[in-house]
């Protein structure tokens, strides 16, 4: 196992440096220059002149490849550069940064199950009964709504209406409240409907029969035979879910004024802040990478089936 | 069921961990108020990330920018020209000392200009920097400034907010360079930045040992929020107490909301620049006067300013609004009259085939490319009025809507028909603006480019930049406006003004002369 989990980190660095290149090329390609935007914000004319000292200045003056050398020679030493915006380490930005995001995504994950989890039991409990017709409602919307949308919403009704909740900001729980909500009702909504049909499709097996016709009782049979299998797809999609929340932050973080990474990365993005992109795309990179590969090993945990595959397969 | 009650758990031990960090500081007299970002180091003689509001806040210059475009003594409480212009001789306040305790003297003034000279590139925007020779000290309070050439502007581009304020000398790093930092920004100014959360907010506290009147509230406190809609929000709930600024704190049609509603107080500011179409003169179908003429006939400008900018912004018929210096000079404004327009383009060759919806001149259509920030909702709604107004003449219009960037390196490289080109305001209106027609990379020259006569016209702004003479200088600006006006190189839209917006906590909430002046210091709570 300790060889199957050493292998997968080994991939980690291939992967990280493939990405490395792509995101440098990619946004080097692209038509824009940051050197004029960093004149727009400084309010500084973009003349010839001025322009040639602001390239000189984010050293954008030099050839591709040695541009990349450098980065990739200081990245290696976890320097990632002076934000073009800032000015200050990049790297410290992000760690600055990066707590709020986790927490806000940490909060809307442990949203997302602790109710999606009794709401997928509950419709699959009733069966076409009302709380399934409920659960079913709750999903599509949860799903259909973008969260950006729904921001605003519960901003106007929580905050501009009834005053119950500050509409921005972080600090307290209350601060906290709205942005989980908006980032978490997606998955949330997909976890419920998953974990509704896994339990349907499990409680169909014969094993389950089999607990009944021992006599176990029902609390049991679904408490142990049915939801504990039932889990193994909805282990498979939180990991997926990790990634959407996180990703999810960029936009609603910028609604709710929350000071994480999403709206600092969303800014970094407007003004071509360079360092800050490819320091923030590896970041993410690797935060999916792990997300899934901890997945992977709580899945093989839960089932023995796999766990001796993969073990095998990193033979 | 107990994997449930583990989520709860867990849930709530976050729960109460999040809610144990504490939020912003509030106090009775502090005045909240929010910009898109954090205010940067405050480094006077820098710019980007530093926020020329908070530069204004906390550093002074030697002569201050008033309403009209006035100089008055600040630092300085006089001067002495020399008769050749050369020369500005600058007698010091004796009263005035930094936040840190430290004086202001000459000594401060020249460690302060030495440290921008020693980084003149990225100065050269500004005249001034190229034009001063040596700075030196006279007697404690008293500096001389000597210039390589005569430069009328010299006390407007002295009030400029960066990069001509005063550091402390304790704060000057010990190379004497600003460039790279500053130990901390401590200026003389009424305000001083006590505290800044990356991300979170900024805090301004009183200078105690402010020289001039101190401010009746005790502390600023600027939140940062990026979203203009968040801002309102954050506005009608009480998180922040004051909207104050131009263009981009709320939409108009925000505003225009608030203004509706009896507890709120909003204000709307003298113009402070000009929202105008730059109209190429060096390519395509607009190289025609007639075209431009027609152009400028065709747009309906009342219809802009009522639907698109709610009123706030009143419509402009000439480059510079009136109340800048030079600029009242009684030109005609080309009404908005399609009849006229359509006269102009069949005058011009441009003529309308029976069944036709576009004109056409030996073959070629009248087409012109319209340049905008493609995300930008305004410039956007205004781009598409406007092309519909030129459809009525049949002139056809094709918009570019791009993003920044884009937008910006067309306005360099004069790829464009039309494109928006604003002017940058007081106080760089309008000697700064004008002086920036010269330069290939603005829009202004690419538009001016196609002129017969550009090259006098930059001789006469060359000349009245080192004109010492009032008289003369009134009449070669007369002639550069009059001539721009008259080849109709411009479409003035409208002229951009603050907002201001407030609840019943505030009062005595005045504009400055310049849109970076915030009211902060004449602000009293109610």
């Amino acid at each position: 196992m300790l060889r199957y989990i050493l292998h997968r980190l080994a991939v980690l660095i291939p992967m990280l440096f493939g990405v490395s290149v792509v995101v440098f090329l990619m946004l080097r390609l692209g038509r824009g220059d940051p050197a004029l935007d960093y004149l727009r914000l400084s309010q500084i004319p973009p003349t010839d002149a001025a322009l040639l000292d602001a390239r000189h200045l984010l050293g954008l003056d030099r050839p591709l490849l040695e541009q990349y050398g450098v980065w990739l020679g200081k990245a290696f030493q976890l320097d990632f550069g002076i934000s073009y915006v800032t000015r200050r380490p990049v790297l410290d930005e992000i760690l600055y940064y990066l707590p709020a995001t986790l927490e806000l995504a940490g909060v809307a994950l442990i949203l997302t199950l602790a109710v999606s989890v009794p709401l997928g039991v509950w419709a699959a409990l009733n069966r076409e009964g009302l709380p399934d017709h409920i659960v079913r409602g709750i999903a599509f919307t949860g799903v259909s709504v973008p969260n950006f949308w729904l921001g605003f919403l519960l901003v106007l009704c929580f905050s501009v209406w009834l005053g119950w909740l500050p509409p921005l900001g972080r600090g307290g729980i209350e601060r906290l409240v709205m942005p989980a909500v908006t980032v978490s009702l997606m998955s949330l909504a997909i976890n419920a409907r998953l974990l509704r049909a896994s339990m349907l499709e499990v409680a169909g097996q014969r094993h389950v029969l089999y607990a009944r016709l021992r006599g176990l009782p029902e609390r049991q049979v679904i408490g142990r035979h049915v939801f504990h299998n039932a889990l193994l797809p909805v282990v498979t999609a939180v990991g997926m879910h990790i990634g959407e929340l996180i990703g999810g932050t960029l936009v609603v973080e910028n609604i709710f004024g929350w000071p994480g990474l999403g709206r600092f990365a969303v800014a970094a993005i407007y003004s071509r802040d360079y360092p800050v992109l490819q320091c923030f795309t590896l970041l993410m990179t690797g935060i999916f990478v792990l997300c899934n590969l901890a997945v992977d090993i709580l899945y093989a945990w839960l089932d023995p089936r796999i766990r001796v595959a993969a073990v095998e397969n990193a033979a | 069921m107990r994997l449930l009650s583990r989520f709860c758990m867990v849930a709530t031990v976050v729960a109460a961990v999040s809610a144990w960090s504490t939020g912003a500081p509030a106090a009775d007299r502090t005045v909240t108020f929010s910009w898109a970002g954090n205010v940067g180091q405050l480094n006077p003689h820098m710019y980007s990330p530093n926020q020329m509001f908070a530069q204004d806040m906390v550093y002074e210059s030697l002569v201050r920018y008033v309403a009209g475009g006035r100089i008055e003594p600040w630092l300085a409480k006089s001067w002495d020209i020399s008769p050749d212009g050369k020369v500005y001789t600058f007698h010091l306040r004796d009263d005035v000392v930094f936040s840190d305790g430290q004086p202001f003297n000459a000594e401060a003034v020249k460690r302060n200009i030495d440290a921008v000279l020693a980084n003149r590139t990225r100065h050269a925007w500004l005249e001034l920097i190229a034009q001063i020779d040596a700075v030196d000290i006279l007697d404690p309070f008293a500096v001389r400034l000597t210039l390589k050439g005569p430069y009328y502007p010299v006390l407007q581009e002295l009030a400029l907010i960066r990069p001509l304020r005063f550091l402390s000398p304790a704060a000057i790093p010990e190379s004497g360079s600003t460039v790279d930092g500053i130990k901390a920004p401590i200026g003389t100014g009424p305000w001083k930045l006590v505290e800044t959360k990356r991300g979170e907010y900024d805090l301004f506290a009183v200078n105690e040992r402010y020289w001039g009147p101190k401010p009746k509230i005790e502390r600023v406190l600027v939140k940062v929020i990026p979203d203009p809609n968040t801002r309102a929000i954050a506005f009608e709930t009480g998180e922040i107490d004051l909207i104050f600024g131009i263009e981009g704190q709320i939409s108009p049609d925000t505003f225009a909301r608030f203004a509706a509603q009896k507890r709120y107080t909003t204000g709307i500011s003298e113009s402070m620049g000009t929202r105008s179409l730059a109209l190429n003169s060096y390519r395509g179908a607009t190289r025609e006067v007639d075209v431009r003429r027609a152009v400028n006939h065709a747009i309906d400008k009342d219809a802009i300013v009522a639907n698109i900018l709610y009123g706030i912004q009143p419509k402009a018929d000439t480059l510079f609004a009136r109340n800048f210096p030079y600029a009242d000079i009684g030109l005609q404004a080309y009404v908005h009259d399609p009849a006229m327009a359509a006269r102009l383009l069949d005058a011009a060759g441009w003529t309308l085939a029976p069944g036709a919806t576009v004109r056409m001149k030996k073959g070629e259509l009248l087409r012109l490319e319209f340049c905008f920030v493609g995300s930008d909702a305004q410039e956007k709604a205004m781009a598409e009025v406007i092309q519909a107004n030129l459809a009525k003449v049949g002139i056809d219009v094709i918009l570019l809507g791009e993003e920044k960037n884009s937008f910006y390196a067309r306005q360099r490289g004069g790829s464009f028909d039309m494109i928006f080109s604003n002017t940058w305001g007081a106080p760089y209106d309008p000697h700064s603006f004008v002086s920036s027609m010269r330069v290939p990379s603005h829009a202004d020259y690419q538009a001016q480019r196609g002129l017969p006569m550009k090259a006098d016209i930059d001789r006469k702004i060359a000349d009245v930049l080192v004109s010492v003479d009032e008289t003369k200088r009134q009449a070669l600006y007369k002639d550069i406006l009059t001539i721009l006006h008259e080849q109709a190189v411009y479409v003035p839209i409208s002229y951009v003004t603050s907002i201001m917006v407030h609840g019943p906590k505030l009062a005595n909430v005045g504009f400055g002369a310049t849109k970076h002046e915030m009211p902060f210091n004449a602000l009293t709570l109610n």
